[in-house]
């Protein structure tokens, strides 16, 4: 072998040591956690609505908007949903 | 659905603790741990405050990220439970949370902790929907029945408000805008005592 190849075997073994060492790890730690516990049902999923999930979805947002006495008191037009 | 949120009206609230003793009697929480409670600001001062804290279930919740057994879920609407079967305990999450929400059932000497808990937004936990087994771990399960968690409801102010996101902030913007007033006790100036703090215009 040349000394002009083992220069180059050289060159190359030096670059990539020094390409490797601009490598970085990741320093954020991993917020993916994976829930390990055991699977819960959907609200909806009970014995009252049955698996319907619009009519859950209904009784909730009558429930939403009860909370806004400015609707109970008098009309406004541009009130909540 | 969009997701549940709590959000608590500082001028409406009158410290009555209502909210605090309705989640407990609904849930039967056990002595010494509160899942709401209140936090009142310059206390015995003119101008003072008061919110009821519990649980926020933050959109990137600290608790989920810094459980070592991952017993932190997030339902479809965007209430966070936890599994009290996998919970080992350690109080990571207590650190973790900026608002102190889990809390640890403490017995007997040498600060025994039980497993977390904390608020659930009513929803109950993984067991069946209204099954006793989620009752005696999680409380009651308010969420399955189309309700909405026993604190707000229980409010007799409505300074209290919890439910649909997108409603609940639509309800405290109309009412800061009908009293002109109401939005400066939320942020820094508030939490810090600024005195040249000034109401911010809410524009309709």
């Amino acid at each position: 072998m040349s000394a002009r190849r083992i220069a180059g075997a050289l060159m190359c073994g030096a670059v990539a040591l020094g390409l490797a060492a601009c490598g970085e790890i990741d320093q954020q730690a991993k917020t993916e956690k994976i829930y390990a516990g055991k699977k819960d049902t959907r609200a909806f999923e009970s014995e009252k609505f049955g698996n319907d999930r619009a009519k859950w979805e209904a009784a909730l947002a009558q429930r939403n908007r009860t909370q806004n006495e400015y609707l109970r008191t008098e009309p406004a037009p541009d009130a909540t949903r | 659905m969009a997701r549940m949120k709590f959000i608590c009206d500082a001028e409406r609230c009158i410290e009555c603790n209502g909210c605090t003793t309705a989640c407990k009697n609904e849930n039967e929480v056990p002595w010494g741990v509160n899942r709401r409670r209140l936090v009142t600001v310059n206390d015995g001062h003119v101008g003072e405050r008061s919110i009821s804290v519990a649980c926020m279930h933050c959109n990137d919740a600290p608790c989920m990220a810094v459980c070592p057994v991952d017993c932190f879920y997030k339902t479809e609407e965007g209430v966070v439970l936890h599994d009290k079967d996998l919970c080992i305990g350690c109080g990571y999450c207590f650190y973790a949370c900026p608002f102190g929400a889990p809390q640890f059932p403490q017995a007997g000497a040498f600060g025994l902790r039980g497993k977390m808990d904390k608020c659930t937004f009513c929803a109950g936990g993984p067991e069946s929907n209204n099954s006793e087994e989620e009752f005696k771990k999680y409380g009651r399960n308010r969420l399955a029945e189309g309700k909405l968690p026993a604190c707000a409801e229980m409010c007799s102010t409505k300074a209290l408000l919890a439910g649909d996101g997108e409603v609940i902030q639509s309800i405290y913007k109309q009412r800061v805008q009908r009293r002109g007033k109401g939005e400066e006790v939320w942020g820094w100036a508030m939490a810090y005592n600024r005195k040249d703090a000034k109401p911010q215009q809410v524009k309709a």
